[in-house]
């Protein structure tokens, strides 16, 4: 399975790029058993339409360009997509968007995705530390990440026990328990996907950085919704 | 040199580095302001048993000893090159060791990797590599070992003798602590200073604390930085299990090097990446120097603490409060007293006292009051713990009470029950806790340290219990009791381990 996602690495290198684009990123944790929305790449409008509607409504669209990285700060994600028609309308509007802002970027194409329904929003990500190599991070997703920083850290490799001690170790874990009688988040899908991360990371040592961010977790199930890899050349 | 792996040669052999039976100090010097002076003094003032070879071509004597032109004209086999000389003459004398199959070096010498002159150092340590002569340093203060009376250091002086190895990166901070050690009756087996950690490194010094030297209890050690991440938790994972291990992170600022091109990169922290390394490696950590000691020294004298059920005995209202503050931030959950033991802790105070926990023995409490109180807590099978708080009033004598305290203990050795004791007051006071820590109670000036003493003691307790939950998992598994891997859940796991009647960490439970 190792060498289907070598091969996408492979390309994004040999296309001067450091980080693979989101299809790719999905694509490499599909393959590792990491569940992730279902997504199709569209390159026109009636494909965004067909695949729009294979997927089922509502979905989103995003942009998938090799010069975008953070992809919200200009205008390429549109969430909520109805029907054929708004895909059409929104397809367009990305594209004009993202013109504006960056005149120069390569538009590889539309991501259409699925519309996960809203749920409890967590981050699992991997940095590469100079000293203890890689390491996993766990936290709740927006502003428990951004402003609290509520997160901890483990080093690969894991175990399940590590992967369990860092979803409990941070403050806001009652909230993944049970919160305001909603029922509890699936714990068990968030270790395995903590362990299923850092045995991509340990086989994949070109991976610099990773963010699947964010993620969300039913009361049974997990699935990601946004995932970035940045690489370097090993 | 960063270390290819753990090498199994540097672990058997660090035995001749703090415990050899003879010694070279090459750059032996009869001035007294030099270092070369110092250390040969040092060995002979400490009383050391085995022979002591005095290296330089400029004497025929120094301080007694027959002096050596090089270490060519020693017949004797040489343990330890304690290496005291100029470092532009490292790569010969380095060369001239491994001729002469010296078996560890201790370099002390300074201006390698720490101002830059990291070629120097690599061919240095090449040569010691190709000849397995483990290398200790450059950049050290040297080492010590109380049980051999060997300081082959220009630290003062041996540092006091105890139970601790003490591994540290400073080596102007080890020869202050040595200080604090005899000042405070803070027992070393063994002081390590690693300084450039050019060779040897935390890894392997670990290893050999844990598995080879029989003295050592409890590891400490002083961080500023580490090379060989992986290995260092590998070898911690293996430690831990034969002796606790506390740690000291020095230098938390954040990390600038990780682009923050992710979340995640921008939320590493060096502080974070180590409390992680800590965490899973088994290793127990310190906030500060004093906190350092104050969980080490604890960890060296007493038994873990397997359960959660701790009791605070007090003659203080105030002191009894300032504890269960405390024991919050130490993860020490303090329970109510149970019911027999309240009736029994009745009988030795006045009216007023109080029997929920803390128990509040009352300033009018004697010697035989918290001795009974003592032996009451440890002798029931629900009490995992305790912790003795002392104030010093008019009518008793601390003294007196240290009596009391460790009589109880003694008599429940046995039971394997962690006390530590806390006296406040003046230097009366610390006197009876001098006393106690020579007597193997861990005693200490206020109820917040002896708390973080004791926090480390449980802290120790869960990860032993957790080791043995995994081996018995499968077990529990089959009589019907599910498993859970994190440290609050394992307590569960052991009072089921408790009801079957198996042993956790050496400690008999019914």
């Amino acid at each position: 399975m190792s060498n289907k996602v070598d091969e996408i690495m492979n390309e994004a290198f040999s296309e001067g790029r450091t980080f693979l684009l989101e299809p790719e990123a999905k694509e490499v944790c599909q393959i590792y058993g990491i569940p992730v929305t279902k997504f199709k790449v569209a390159r026109s409008r009636e494909e965004a339409v067909r695949f729009a509607e294979e997927i089922g409504y509502p979905v989103v669209l995003k942009i998938v360009s090799p010069d975008v990285i953070h992809k919200t700060d200009i205008g390429g994600v549109v969430v909520d997509v109805k029907n054929s028609k708004q895909v059409l309308e929104v397809y367009d509007r990305i594209i004009k968007n993202v013109k504006s802002r960056k005149a120069d970027a390569k538009i590889s194409g539309i991501l259409i995705q699925e519309m996960a329904p809203d749920s409890t929003e967590v981050v699992v990500g991997e940095v590469r530390d100079p000293q203890f190599g890689p390491s996993i991070m766990f936290g709740l997703g927006g502003i428990f990440v951004e402003i609290l920083k509520d997160v901890s850290f483990r080093i690969v490799p894991l175990t399940e026990r590590d992967a369990r001690e860092m979803i409990g170790e941070i403050k806001g874990y009652p909230i993944l328990a049970s919160y305001r009688g909603q029922p509890p988040s699936d714990v068990d899908s968030i270790v395995d996907i903590i362990l299923r991360v850092s045995c991509l990371v340990s086989e994949h040592p070109e991976i610099n950085q990773l963010d699947l961010n964010p993620i969300f977790v039913y009361s049974k199930g997990a699935k990601v919704i946004d995932a970035m890899i940045i690489l370097k050349k090993p | 040199m960063r270390i290819p792996e753990i090498r199994p040669y540097v672990i058997d052999n660090l035995k001749f580095m703090f415990k050899p039976d003879s010694i070279a100090v090459i750059g032996a010097s009869r001035n007294p302001k030099k270092i070369g002076y110092q250390c040969l003094k040092n060995l002979i003032d400490s009383g050391y048993k085995g022979k002591i070879f005095p290296i330089s071509p400029y004497a025929d004597e120094l301080l007694g000893l027959k002096c050596y032109p090089s270490i060519n004209n020693v017949e004797d086999d040489i343990d330890l090159a304690l290496v005291v000389i100029p470092k532009k003459l490292t790569e010969q004398i380095v060369t001239e060791c491994a001729e002469k199959r010296v078996k560890t070096i201790a370099m002390i010498t300074s201006g390698f990797s720490e101002v830059d002159n990291k070629e120097l150092e690599n061919r240095v340590v090449e040569i010691c590599r190709k000849n397995k002569i483990p290398l200790l340093g450059p950049n050290i203060v040297g080492v010590a070992d109380t049980s051999v009376k060997c300081n082959a250091s220009f630290c003062q002086s041996l540092p006091y003798p105890g139970h601790i190895a003490f591994i540290s990166q400073s080596g102007a901070l080890a020869i202050a602590l040595v200080g604090w050690t005899l000042k405070f009756k803070i027992g070393l087996s063994s002081l390590a200073s690693i300084g450039n950690k050019a060779d040897v490194d935390f890894s392997e010094l670990i290893l050999y604390y844990a598995e080879r030297d029989e003295n050592t209890r409890c590891i400490c050690m002083y961080i500023e930085g580490i090379d060989a991440g992986p290995e260092f938790i590998e070898s911690c994972k293996r430690a831990y299990v034969k002796k606790p291990l506390v740690a000291l992170k020095a230098g938390i600022s954040q990390r600038g090097t990780v682009a923050a091109m992710s979340h995640t990169g921008s939320l590493a922290g060096s502080t974070k990446i180590y409390m992680a390394a800590f965490r899973q490696g088994g290793v127990i950590p310190a906030e500060n120097l004093t906190e350092m000691f104050d969980r080490a020294l604890a960890l060296s004298l007493q038994p873990p603490m397997m359960g959660d059920l701790c009791i605070v005995i007090t003659n203080g209202g105030g002191a009894g409060v300032s504890a269960t503050d405390a024991s919050e931030k130490y993860g020490i959950p303090l329970r109510d007293t149970p019911d027999d033991l309240k009736a029994k802790a009745k009988n030795y105070m006045p009216s007023f006292g109080s029997v929920k926990n803390p128990i509040d023995l009352t300033g009018m409490c004697t010697k035989e009051c918290y001795e009974k109180a003592i032996t009451a807590a440890l002798e029931h099978e629900d009490v995992d713990s305790v912790v003795v708080l002392y104030c010093h009033t008019a009518i008793t004598d601390p003294m007196d009470i240290a009596e009391g305290i460790y009589s109880a203990v003694t008599k429940y050795e046995d039971v394997k029950k962690p006390v530590v004791a806390c006296f406040i007051g003046g230097v009366e006071c610390d006197e009876a806790s001098n006393w106690l820590k020579e007597m193997g109670v861990p005693s200490y000036p206020s109820p917040e340290r002896s708390m973080t003493a004791m926090g480390a003691l449980r802290e120790y307790g869960m990860l032993l219990g957790s080791v043995e939950c995994d081996e018995a998992s499968n077990w529990l598994k089959e009589m019907g009791v599910p498993p859970y891997p994190s440290p609050e859940r394992s307590i569960t796991a052991m009072r089921a381990l408790r009801k079957y009647g198996m042993l956790l960490g050496g400690r008999k439970v019914e």
